[in-house]
């Protein structure tokens, strides 16, 4: 069978892949795209970020309405119509799909439907609906991102047991909801379906919901939960699931007890496997690790110098925008240039209520690490912004190496968190000190001053806070 | 203070001195290691134990001293604000005109500034640009609030790691200046001795010229001569001539000569590779793309033809005539002289005979063929003619030795004295 040649065959069309086919194909390359669904833009953008931020602004207007009561604003009880909530979601989804398709068409990169299959190294074979093609190439990115995590034990084949994948479809409001799991996935979602009325249980196996990110962050967050939510149970483990009639019997292991329990449904979010076992890596000289993600190197070129790998299959935290921007790394070296992902800030933001966001070195870390950090604060309590919408509930870090004063992590809590790192993630990417961020005006009033205040606080003269006792030199020798 | 050697450990009473990572006059800061001393069981840095002025260093590399030693003394800072001259030691300067540049200061090693583990601070774009240069950023010092290294950090570091690289080239009577590298060239005035014509030299000219000097100054040339008896090719080629100008082909030596010299490169693999200067690597190459040296009106150019291997000596025939008539109307594109594994140099159809051509990089050799000469032979007993085809085959030394080129000149040979009908009939 003849072969189509391409320089670039990109497997995958979400954040990652259609990224790097676009930014090739602008490069002048030729790019042919594959992608295994009927629809482009991967999971982020068809069943992960896009739709889950859609349920959460919806959820968010259902809690804003209740909470105006205080502010002589009365709504009534919300009624939900959940097949139009559905359809709005869907036509969200829908025209970012078609946007990836248009932009697709006006860049001449040829999207390919079917799924990608390595013949060797420089070959893979597509089946798509019309039969199989074979595509000949110069190099291909596999961007073929990662899938919900289903424990063979969960997976009974009963529609009642979700991953966020069905949890997205939302096909019923549940009276009682488990969600197994207590990182972003399952705090996103279980937010959304506590707002929408469910009684949510929260089972975690470790001893802090959201591991990764700064206790103190997390403590606004597991304290609003701890109202929406019915329980938060840590150490936990859910030993068995079975169907029982309409409901999932589940039993877990919970101070040192067995209990079991009856729910209408289980949203399993117990983490990501990488999709990277059916695309005939064997046949090349790609190598992966003993979880599944493919090894790359700091250019994202795996052990076949022909084949590059990016995004979640790659490893690494599993973020849409880490995909998209070792999408350019890899593209670049394509080209022969001196890129790397080394030293790359990438910034972490889950939105639960409220927000938690960082970039950098955590404190965390920094204390892992022994490094000689210190960090200045600035609570929201403080922040006139913040109170105007009743959330003070928030908090901006910085992590300052004390020699430099240069800034190595911020991390923040609070609503927008998500939109505020971008700040700081430009402060440590520029290598900016306390002291640029304390003499860079921020707007008033917004939320962004926390963090020329938490800037301010370093040298304890922050204008909104008083602390009696001054750590650093600030204007003019004011030290102590 | 004297420092004298503490106790090293267990068992461990002496050493021999490793590194010393200090000179006199240097400005130590507390715990900052002065010498790496080796024995039976470790390598282990000495640091001092205050912060100062490096006065006295005792001990050299290589000395062997034992606990107690007196091994360096430092005066403390803060005692007395002192301050230590650079000692710069001159060189015998005679009768130079320019100013002599101060030496510049030494490098700063790895900066152990900031936080370990933590990349320098620089802006992703400085970063970039480092990367490019392979420059490693713990090494420049940044101007910047909280020591970001901006642009101009990176120009001073380069202008500074060019001056020491100038510093370290041997000491000579050039004039101190980056120009000392090269003599700076110098316009003679002809006319004074006759009349004499003026032309600029074309940009065809001048590439020329860089790239064979850019050869012959980076590789090692070796020029191995040998001839081949070539009359039964000749033969071959007189009794087929026809038939191929039948099809429009001109079967001229080089078609042979190609296919000779794919046959040897398949067998030494290291005459079609080339070195990767910056990973180190040999790079071998599995497809045969023969550069052929054309002599044009303007200057010698070298297209390429590709996959020799596949091509029959028809084929090639044909290809070797358009692509030489493109070359000499100069209509070959700069892809199409691009990518050659190895050159042929064939200069018979003018005349002479051995010579030794340039390497045509980064290919790592080339033949140069001579015109061949009926020449008295002894073939077996007998005195016979026979038409002897001078060769010379120039490789890098740095890649190629000797005795690989004395085998596959050879086999070059033997390939060429063994066509046969069959290989030639169409």
């Amino acid at each position: 069978m003849k072969s189509i040649k391409t320089e670039i065959v990109v497997v995958g069309s979400g954040p990652g892949g259609y990224a790097a086919a676009f930014y090739a194909a602008d490069r002048g390359k030729k790019v042919i795209m594959v992608e295994k669904d009927d629809r482009l833009g991967g999971v982020c953008l068809n069943v992960g970020c896009i739709p889950s931020k859609a349920y959460l602004h919806a959820a968010k207007l259902i809690e804003e309405a209740k909470d105006s009561e205080h502010r002589g604003i009365s709504f009534g009880v919300p009624s939900l119509d959940l097949d139009r909530m559905r359809a709005w979601k869907n036509g969200i989804v829908g025209k970012l799909a078609g946007g990836v398709a248009s932009l697709a068409r006006n860049r001449g990169v040829d999207v390919m439907y079917g799924r990608g299959y390595f013949e060797d190294s420089t070959t893979l074979r597509v089946e798509t609906k019309q039969g199989q093609r074979f595509v000949t190439y110069d190099h291909a990115i596999i961007a073929t991102g990662s899938r919900a995590a289903m424990p063979p034990a969960f997976d009974l084949g009963n529609k009642r047991i979700m991953t966020s994948t069905e949890a997205l479809e939302l096909e019923e409001i549940p009276r009682n909801l488990l969600v197994v799991g207590g990182g972003y996935i399952g705090m996103e979602l279980g937010t959304v379906y506590a707002t929408l009325g469910s009684s949510i249980v929260l089972v975690e196996a470790l001893d802090t919901i959201l591991t990764g990110s700064d206790p103190d962050l997390i403590r606004p967050v597991v304290k609003r939960a701890e109202q929406a939510f019915k329980e938060i149970r840590l150490k936990a483990k859910v030993l068995k699931m079975a169907t029982h009639k309409q409901q999932i019997k589940v039993t877990m292991e919970h101070d040192g007890k067995e209990v079991e329990e009856l729910y209408d449904r289980v949203l399993v979010a117990v983490g990501r496997t990488p999709n990277s076992a059916e695309l005939g890596l064997e046949n090349t000289r790609v190598q992966t690790d003993e979880r599944g993600f493919v090894k790359v190197n700091d250019q994202l070129q795996t052990d076949d110098p022909y084949i590059f790998a990016i995004g979640d299959v790659a490893g690494g935290v599993l973020l849409a925008h880490k995909a998209s921007k070792e999408a350019r790394i890899a593209v670049d070296a394509i080209f022969g240039e001196h890129s790397s992902a080394e030293d790359i800030i990438i910034p972490a933001v889950v939105f639960t209520d409220p927000e938690v966001a960082w970039a950098g070195l955590t404190e965390a870390e920094a204390k892992q690490r022994n490094l000689a950090v210190e960090v200045a604060k600035f609570p929201w309590s403080a922040s006139g912004r913040a109170l105007t919408f009743d959330r003070p509930d928030g908090m901006t870090k910085l992590v300052i190496d004390p020699a430099t004063e240069r800034i190595l992590g911020v991390g923040m809590v609070g609503a927008h968190a998500g939109e505020l790192i971008a700040e700081g993630v430009l402060a440590i990417e520029m290598s900016a000190t306390v002291r640029d961020l304390a003499e860079t005006i921020h707007a008033h009033p917004t939320l962004s001053e926390t963090l020329m205040e938490a800037a301010h606080a370093y040298y304890g003269d922050a204008t909104h806070i008083y602390s009696p006792k001054k750590r650093h030199a600030g204007n003019g020798g004011t030290e102590t | 203070m004297d420092v004298r050697l503490p106790r090293l450990g267990e068992g461990a009473d002496s050493g021999v001195v490793a590194t010393i990572f200090v000179k006199e006059g240097d400005t130590v800061k507390k715990d900052q290691p002065i010498l790496e001393l080796e024995s039976e069981k470790a390598v282990a840095s000495i640091p001092t134990p205050v912060a100062g002025t490096i006065t006295n260093i005792y001990v050299k590399e290589g000395d062997e001293i034992k606990v107690g030693a007196l091994i360096f003394s430092v005066a403390e800072s803060g005692a007395q604000p002192q301050r230590v001259e650079p000692v710069i030691v001159e060189e015998p300067v005679e009768a130079q005109p320019e100013p002599v540049q101060p030496p510049p200061a030494p490098l700063a090693p790895p900066s152990g500034a900031g936080v370990p583990g933590i990349p320098p601070p620089a802006s992703p774009s400085i970063r970039r640009i480092a990367r490019e240069l392979g420059i490693d950023l713990t090494r420049v010092r940044g101007s910047e609030k909280g020591g970001r290294i901006v642009m101009a950090d990176l120009r001073n570091y380069i202008a500074r790691l060019q001056a020491i690289a100038f510093q370290q080239a041997p000491p000579g009577p050039q004039p101190a200046a980056p120009a000392a590298m090269k003599p700076a060239p110098v316009s003679i005035d002809f006319s004074k001795w006759g009349r004499v014509e003026k032309k600029k030299m074309s940009q065809l000219r001048k590439a020329i010229s860089t790239k064979m000097v850019e050869s012959w100054t980076t590789i090692p040339h070796v020029t191995q001569f040998e001839n081949a008896d070539i009359t039964e090719v000749l033969a071959l080629r007189k009794k087929f001539q026809k038939a191929y100008e039948k099809k429009n082909a001109n079967l001229t030596l080089t078609p042979f000569l190609l296919k000779a010299v794919v046959a040897t490169l398949k067998k030494h693999p290291l005459f079609n590779a080339s070195i990767d200067e910056v990973t180190e690597e040999i790079v071998f190459k599995n497809y045969y793309h023969i550069g052929i040296a054309v002599d044009t009106e303007q200057g010698l150019l070298v297209p390429v033809i590709r996959d020799v291997d596949k091509k029959s000596l028809l084929e090639l025939a044909l290809e070797l005539q358009q692509l030489a008539d493109r070359t000499r109307q100069r209509k070959v594109a700069l892809e199409e002289m691009q990518g050659g594994t190895f050159t042929i140099s064939n200069q018979g159809g003018i005349g002479g005979a051995h010579f030794t051509p340039i390497i045509n990089r980064p290919e790592v050799a080339i033949l140069g063929v001579g015109r061949g000469a009926v020449q008295p032979v002894i073939h077996g007993k007998k005195l016979v003619q026979r038409t002897v085809l001078p060769l010379g085959l120039s490789y890098d030394h740095r890649l190629i030795d000797g005795a690989n080129a004395a085998r596959f000149i050879t086999d070059l040979v033997a390939a060429l004295q063994s066509f046969q009908a069959a290989d030639v009939n169409l």
